[in-house]
């Protein structure tokens, strides 16, 4: 068995494949670097997939907390792991867009899901989730709650500023001149769909795109980011584990690799 | 004949920015060619040669006043450009690629025409200009002036380019400058710019009869008609009515009167044009001048190069702080202003890296307050409404305080 | 032992403010401070100091928010920083080139922060190629040299200027052969040595550090060929700040074999003109004929084939763009090259940076994907 464990920056999961590469386990916990995350995703795994440590042959860990987790074989970059993850769910795949808390990114890859090219968001937080995080919090509302409530959105009210603190305080006054909050939830959607899309065209982008993350499972920022595109985004499932099933998948390669067993 | 002297000077100018788009599209529709150039730059060489001519800078501010700058924007970023550098820059790259505007559009350039006595940016984002398009790029390299006045030896090697861009402006159409042709343009020039400066005295005037935000609108002109009969007639036109109005003892609004005067320091916020004028107006602030008069008024005797090169290598943004300072201090002497709002814009690092100085100058050495707000002349991502209203509220609270010690006669101005 | 050599230098590269007082102590002669970029050195050594290059560093700004708002570059920013609390207070004077619009600003208000040491400004010109440019890169060059001797109260004789050219032409020849040898040994001049070796020129006499180069170099000569198995990269702007990123560079594989740095090979690649007589004007014919500098007019635009054809000629794998933050000139130019670039089909990675920043998390991700995808 390959066992990928995905340490980010505010949730951890983990991904077991058999020795055919099934996927057999998938595991998710909302803490992560800093937090010790990683050994209950591992312990989640093992038990659901009924196995044992012992039967790992070989441990790959992705992630900004990736350096945390000494016992793996191998650390390689959450990057490389989206691509194998995706080629690995949803087969061939041009884009990938991964909207993380504190970072995020587009993935380019090759028709073989080789990366090709990527691009990150600079230190700025206006195309992250954290963005949206500041914007419940103006919003008085949960980050479960933000997508429903932009799916309730009549009116299109554009977020215009980049920075989030001057985003924070033009939603503020957006509220106090009685718009809906309904309608600046969407905007907020939107404007992380505009800095994405930036990246996006930065980067170069082209059908298939496929949202990865935590971020993903809210479908008013898949929505938002499918209209900036002009084009379907897919999600797939285990969106958020996306990295970590990967990561299993790079152990079952190098690990077939090493042993001369590759195809 | 008759009609077009019942024109206000604000339907002329209307009248003269259509004709002016018009007339380039139409230019490049018949296969003359067409320039694309720098806001303050000599460009009389180019009118003597028939070269029609749009100026990126007007064309990116009308775009931001039309609230459309994003998709443009977003075009440029997309292709690599940083969001840090100047969004008039990036408004044009972006428009290269697009080539629709709905505010105005504007024909590509066969040339490429840049004086960099408005900043190093415009160096920069000209050559990509030309690079991008395989097109010939004139340059006129102004150096900045760090001693108080220009010196010759900065004179002597701007001389050199014009006369360079003369001899790369007669490659490029193929004929000879016409001399005479040229003296005219030169003298045109010279009698547009004293009506510029006569009209925008008016500010002096208390109340003023001239508000400052439509000194923002009539810019657009000076930039691109110092040398032509219309502009020379639009600024006539407008000093005349604001001479009427002023005896008339008008102020700048119909509807309120002006209580305070200020400077506002560097270019509009374009996409929020209306909001920081209403902001304004609704407590009375009028902008009754700017550091812009002066810049645009290129006087200079005609057929003297020399003189040519130190006027266009003069302006405001091309001196040293201790210029600035004595500029700001004698604008806020004659035009009896009462405060200044800095405008802190994203694009314009020129501007930005020495207002915190001059500000300090200044209420040293004139005793008034100012503000300085965050903003940008086309990103309309660089902006706060609440920001700019309590930095505004700021300014009229201190002036306030400085009318009402005036009026006990602690303060001595 | 060249090896000890190459710690040394690397050393200096890192801890600029001791090699600064070692330089000092060992020669006894007094300190010019030089902003980036291509000030003209030769004057200042001609008038029997050393200059001194500031290139910044890692500090805490605060003083310097007296002057310039945040969305200025950090290089700008600390050397405001470091003026206003007195790290320069030794220097005789300093010498100031204005290459963007944030330069002009920074010597403007430069001459208020430190008063009581005389500013040199200095604009050279863009048009330098036409015969008015080249006269006026003359007239500057010229002009510095006046305003040094007023600072320094001494004469400085065309015979010093001569001399001092020909020291800084033996350093400009001795750095091009390093540069050529490093590309062949990235396995001990790795990119962290590569690049801390190149800085260390900044802050000592350059005759010494000519002899420290040429002992390298000729170390390098007796060792055996390369079995560098690593990724080969160009690297392209101003500098590598900070230098927790060569240490990623390292950890991922990655030597520089070839730089487009303005702190590197942009300041000797170009050669000298052997024909021309007049010393200055040797100087000015050397800014004459620079090419694809993004600080120099470049209406050709060939940084982007020059990277590429540098790419070619060391075997290299890529290109690493470090964009310092708030670089305009270098922000402009990277839309152009970034499609030469992709066009030729070489992967290239972009890295904005500041000198402040402390958090590598992110850039650790970025190097170590980018080099996950090259290998």
């Amino acid at each position: 068995m390959f066992l990928g464990i995905d340490i980010g920056s505010s949730s951890t999961e983990a991904a077991l494949i058999s020795e055919d590469g099934k996927l057999l386990a998938v595991a998710v916990r909302n803490a992560g670097t800093g937090s010790r995350a990683y050994e209950e995703v591992v312990r989640d795994v093992l038990s659901e997939a009924g196995t044992t440590m012992d039967d790992v042959r070989y441990t790959v860990v992705t992630g900004y907390g990736r350096t945390l987790y000494k016992e793996a074989d191998r650390q390689i970059t959450e990057i490389t792991c989206h691509a194998k993850g995706v080629r690995y769910l949803m087969g061939r795949v041009s884009t990938i867009v991964d909207i993380g808390g504190q970072d995020s990114k587009v993935i380019k890859l090759d028709e073989d899901g080789n990366v090709k090219n990527f691009l990150m968001n600079e230190k700025c937080a206006a195309g992250t989730g954290r963005f949206l995080e500041v914007m419940t919090r103006v919003l008085g509302c949960s980050l479960e709650d933000l997508s429903d409530m932009a799916d309730r959105s009549t009116r299109f009210i554009p977020i215009n500023n980049v920075c989030t603190v001057f985003a924070e305080s033009e939603v503020i006054s957006r509220l106090a001149t009685g718009e809906a909050p309904e309608d600046v939830a969407r905007g907020a959607h939107v404007a992380v769909a505009k800095r994405v899309m930036g990246m996006c065209s930065r980067v170069g982008y082209s059908p298939k795109v496929v949202m990865t993350g935590g971020v993903a499972l809210n479908s008013n920022m898949v929505d938002a980011l499918s209209q900036e595109l002009g084009l379907p985004v897919e999600v797939p499932p285990h969106c958020q584990a996306v990295g970590a099933i990967g990561a299993a998948v790079a152990a079952m390669e190098t690990y077939k690799k090493i042993m001369g067993e590759e195809s | 004949m008759a009609e077009e002297n019942a024109l206000t000077s604000k339907q002329l100018l209307n009248e003269l920015t259509a004709k002016h788009y018009e007339g380039a599209l139409q230019a490049k529709a018949e296969g003359k060619p067409v320039a694309w150039a720098t806001s303050i730059c000599p460009d009389e060489l180019l009118a003597a040669m028939d070269i029609t001519t749009v100026y990126p800078e007007n064309h990116a501010a009308a775009i931001g006043a039309r609230k459309e700058a994003m998709k443009f924007i977003e075009q440029a970023e997309g292709d690599g450009y940083s969001s840090d550098i100047c969004s008039y820059a990036r408004v044009n790259m972006g428009y290269v690629d697009l080539k629709h505007a709905d505010a105005q559009d504007i024909p590509m350039p066969d040339l490429i025409f840049s004086s960099t006595n408005i900043c190093h940016t415009v160096l920069k984002w000209y050559e990509n200009l030309a690079k991008k398009l395989h097109i010939p790029l004139i340059l006129l390299d102004m150096p900045f002036n760090h001693t108080y006045e220009v010196s010759d030896n900065a004179t002597k090697y701007i001389r050199g380019q014009l006369e360079n861009a003369i001899r790369q402006l007669e490659d490029f159409t193929g004929h000879r400058m016409d001399y005479d042709k040229l003296a005219e343009k030169m003298d045109m020039n010279n009698a547009t710019c004293e009506w510029w400066k006569k009209a925008t005295d008016w500010g002096k005037v208390n109340p003023s009869p001239l508000n400052g935000f439509d000194m923002f609108n009539y810019m657009a002109l000076i930039v691109c008609m110092r040398n032509s009969e219309d502009g020379h007639k639009l600024f006539k036109l407008w000093y005349e009515e604001l001479k009427q109005k002023a005896e008339e003892g008008k102020g700048p609004w119909n509807s309120a009167e002006e209580k305070y005067r200020i400077i506002w320091d560097g270019i509009a916020c374009w996409p929020h044009l209306s909001t920081t004028f209403k902001t304004l107006k609704k407590y009375g602030v009028n902008m009754v001048t700017s550091t812009y008069p002066s810049s645009w008024y290129k006087v200079y005797e005609t057929n003297d190069l020399d003189g040519m090169a130190r006027s266009y290598t003069g302006n405001y943004a091309n001196r040293n702080l201790d210029f600035g300072e004595d500029l700001m201090s004698s604008l806020i002497k004659d035009f009896g202003v009462e405060g200044v709002l800095f405008h802190s814009n994203r694009s314009c690092k020129l501007m930005d890296f020495r207002c915190y100085e001059v500000q300090r100058r200044i209420t040293d050495k004139m005793g008034i307050p100012s503000v300085i707000f965050d903003g940008d002349q086309t990103d309309p991502r660089v902006f706060s409404e609440a920001q700019y209203e309590t930095r505004v509220q700021a300014l009229v609270e201190m002036m306030e305080k400085n009318k009402e010690l005036k009026r006990r006669g602690d303060l001595d101005v | 032992m060249y090896r000890d050599t190459i710690e040394k230098m690397a050393f200096n590269g890192l801890n600029p403010g001791k090699a600064i007082e070692e330089t000092k102590a060992s020669t006894g002669k007094d300190l010019v401070g030089v902003f980036p970029i291509r000030t003209p050195e030769e004057i200042v050594y001609a008038a029997g100091c050393v200059p001194v290059g500031m290139w910044g560093g890692r500090t805490e700004l605060s003083l310097a928010d007296r002057y310039l708002q945040s969305f200025c570059c950090s290089i700008m920013r600390t050397n405001l920083e470091y003026a206003l609390r007195g790290v320069y207070n030794d220097v005789k004077a300093v010498i100031i080139p204005s290459f963007c619009d944030s330069m002009k600003c920074v010597i403007e208000n430069w001459k208020l922060a430190l008063p009581q040491i005389p500013t040199i400004a200095l604009a050279y010109p863009q048009q330098r190629r036409l015969q008015a440019g080249l006269e006026f890169t003359v007239s500057e060059i010229k002009r510095v040299k006046h305003e040094l001797e007023l600072a320094l109260h001494k004469i400085i004789t065309n015979e010093q200027v001569e001399e001092a050219f020909s020291v800084y032409e033996n350093y400009r020849k001795a750095m091009r052969e390093f540069t050529t040898l490093a590309a062949d040994h990235p396995d001990i001049i790795t990119a962290k040595k590569r690049y801390l070796i190149m800085k260390a020129g900044s802050y000592m006499d350059k005759a010494v550090y000519t002899d420290m180069i040429r002992e390298i170099n000729e170390g390098l000569k007796e060792e055996a060929p390369s079995t560098f198995k690593g990724i080969r990269a160009i690297v392209t702007g101003i500098m590598v700040e900070p230098a927790e990123i060569l240490d990623i560079f390292e950890e991922n594989g990655i030597a520089l074999v070839g730089d487009d740095l303005a702190i590197g090979s942009r300041l000797w690649r170009t050669p000298s003109r052997d024909e021309v007589e007049d010393v200055y004007l040797k100087m000015a014919y050397i800014i004459y004929d620079i090419e694809g500098d993004t600080f120099f007019f470049d209406p050709d635009k060939k940084k982007g084939s020059m990277l590429i054809s540098m790419k070619d000629e060391l075997k290299a794998d890529c290109v690493i763009v470090m964009m310092i933050k708030f670089c305009d000139p270098e922000e402009y130019d990277y839309p152009i090259y970034k499609a030469e670039l992709e066009e030729a089909g070489i992967p290239h990675l972009y890295l904005e940076v500041d000198e402040q920043m402390t958090g590598f998390e992110q850039h650790r991700t970025r190097i170590q994907s980018f080099s996950e995808m090259i290998l």
